[in-house]
């Protein structure tokens, strides 16, 4: 590969572009050309902002239904969160918010059926170390409607809302078990 | 076969070596019964580089660059690395993409479908089903004449080019240059420490290099030569170590609901690992294999890589894979899709006496 001028040439360019890129990556050029960059590249960063500018916007968008909740107004905190779905329809969280109130009120099925519309929406919220993370209260959910249900469907086999809850507890064991999803 | 046959003894480390590997890289971070994931490394990696935006799905998976370099080393110190290629690459490229949709469709990998039957998922008994339907569709069309057509040495260097890409992806990994994302949730966001995964992809790949072990070749040769087949010792062991670990690290869990990323729509995981057995056998192996092969030098296998890498962006974007919930009509409009462009290739690429 060493025979005429020709080899000899493209021998020369290969070293030239070698050395420079050795020159860029040693001496440093890549890592302060990435942080004259960062601004448009950094999909990182932009990442985490976006996160953490989620977190916020959904707390405050609906700090009036945690309100109405603290105050124990929970028909009033459900009917602010259809006018908000209205306005945000899709969003995760509120599914979520009317998951806890549900369940508050004691109506499991539907409970179960809200969880599970949120965590289709957004994993998040079964990550054990997300900010809006509810890991535990989906755990404590799964116990306690597989525990329940499981007398309910002995005595009305027949009933498919019942059989639909056990499916939706089952998806949200399985969420919780984790797993590459 | 002799115990002290030096294949033997390599297929049986090879085995082990993944076995223990795939359950402990779950315990060392990476998630559950996902070990060792070709598929699901893949659908990380590629989200990493920016092809698709599930920003729960994005890592540069140490593990895969290991298993390619790994393969590469080993390779070239054992004088087997040759550039060799030009059997059918478009329709190897295309095999790649439907690797992927069928293993996103049972959620894993032909080797991800042991760990999770070692781990007690019963779901995954579909699964195994479909990948002996699979290597049995392929293995009776070879023996009536289809085949993709024969490889040769290639001038030029080609076989170095998927080495180098993962060599880049390699430097992106350790460089973090901005552009490469990095999920902070989902499963994306759980890995095992870097060095950890690198080290046990790069001796995975080394050994699988060695002894030419992979899942779907095990079963293949199980099915052609029954238990002469050293492969079939390899993936015993496999399956022993990862049950013994799995329990040993309380990881077994037996049963068919709440198991971590599976569901139970059995016909579609049966067809997902169909596909999968049957484009393996027809390519020359399972996704794992694809990437030893292709650190050997084999660029036919490495267009079925890129494929893969296409796959995995594919699979995310257009919402294909299936999740606990089920599968999507999208995934099972492609597996559709998949098992269309398998009987045709085999169709078409079938050889008959005239």
């Amino acid at each position: 590969m060493l025979q005429d001028r020709y080899d000899k040439l493209l021998w020369l360019g290969l070293l030239g572009v070698i050395g420079t890129l050795g020159f860029f990556l040693f001496a440093g050029s890549v890592r302060e050309s990435a942080a004259v960059d960062a601004g448009s590249l950094d999909r990182a960063m932009e990442q985490e902002l976006a996160r953490q500018a989620k977190v916020s916007f959904v707390e405050k968008i609906y700090q009036p239904v945690s309100k109405l909740r603290q105050e124990g107004q929970l028909q009033s905190a459900l009917l602010k969160l259809d006018e908000l779905s209205v306005r945000y329809p899709g969003e995760a969280h509120g599914a979520i918010l009317k998951g806890e109130i549900l369940l508050e009120m004691g109506a499991l099925d539907a409970a179960v059926g809200s969880f599970v519309a949120a965590v289709q929406r957004n994993g998040d919220y079964v990550d054990q170390h997300h900010p809006l993370s509810r890991f535990e209260t989906i755990r404590q959910l799964v116990e306690r409607g597989l525990r329940e249900i499981a007398p309910r469907l002995q005595a009305h086999p027949d009933n498919p809302a019942l059989a639909e809850s056990r499916k939706q507890l089952f998806y949200l064991q399985s969420r919780l078990a984790g797993g590459c999803e | 076969m002799r115990l002290r046959d030096n294949h033997l003894l390599t297929v049986l480390t090879a085995g082990i070596a993944l076995g223990a590997l795939g359950v402990l890289l779950a315990v060392w971070g990476n998630p559950e019964n996902s070990g060792i994931c070709v598929s699901c490394f893949i659908e990380n990696s590629s989200g990493a580089l920016g092809f698709h935006g599930n920003e729960r799905m994005q890592y540069l998976r140490p593990e895969l660059i290991g298993f390619v370099l790994g393969s590469t080393l080993a390779a070239i110190a054992f004088r087997e690395f040759h550039s060799r290629g030009g059997s059918a690459p478009l329709p190897r490229l295309v095999s790649g993409v439907f690797l992927i949709v069928g293993c996103a469709i049972f959620i894993g990998c032909p080797i991800k479908l042991f760990l999770r039957l070692t781990a007690g998922d019963l779901t995954a008994v579909a699964g195994l089903l479909g990948l002996l339907a699979g290597v049995w569709a392929g293995l009776r069309g070879l023996a009536h004449g289809v085949h993709l057509g024969r490889n040769s040495r290639e001038r030029g260097g080609s076989g170095f080019l998927v080495p180098g890409f993962f060599l880049l992806l390699l430097g992106f990994l350790l460089l973090r240059p901005g552009f490469v994302i990095f999920s902070q949730a989902g499963s994306g966001a759980r890995h095992a420490p870097m060095l950890l995964s690198l080290g046990a992809g790069g001796l995975l790949g080394a050994l699988a290099q060695r002894s030419r072990f992979c899942i779907t070749g095990s079963l293949r040769d199980t099915l052609l030569m029954g238990r002469r087949t050293p492969l079939l010792w390899g993936l015993l062991a496999f399956v022993g170590v990862a049950v013994a670990l799995n329990l040993a690290t309380g990881l077994f869990q037996p049963g068919l609901y709440g198991q971590p990323g599976a569901h139970l729509e059995f016909a579609w995981s049966f067809l997902g690992m169909l596909l999968v057995g049957w484009i393996s056998v027809l390519i020359g192996g399972c996704p794992f294999r694809q990437l030893i092969k292709a650190g050997e030098g084999d660029a036919d296998a490495g267009l079925v890589v890129l494929g893969m890498f296409l796959g995995g962006a594919l699979v995310q974007t257009w919402g294909l894979t299936a999740t606990a919930a089920g599968v999507p009509m999208n995934g099972k409009i492609a597996l559709l899709a998949g098992l269309l462009f398998v009987l045709g290739s085999s169709l078409l690429f079938r050889e008959r006496a005239d």
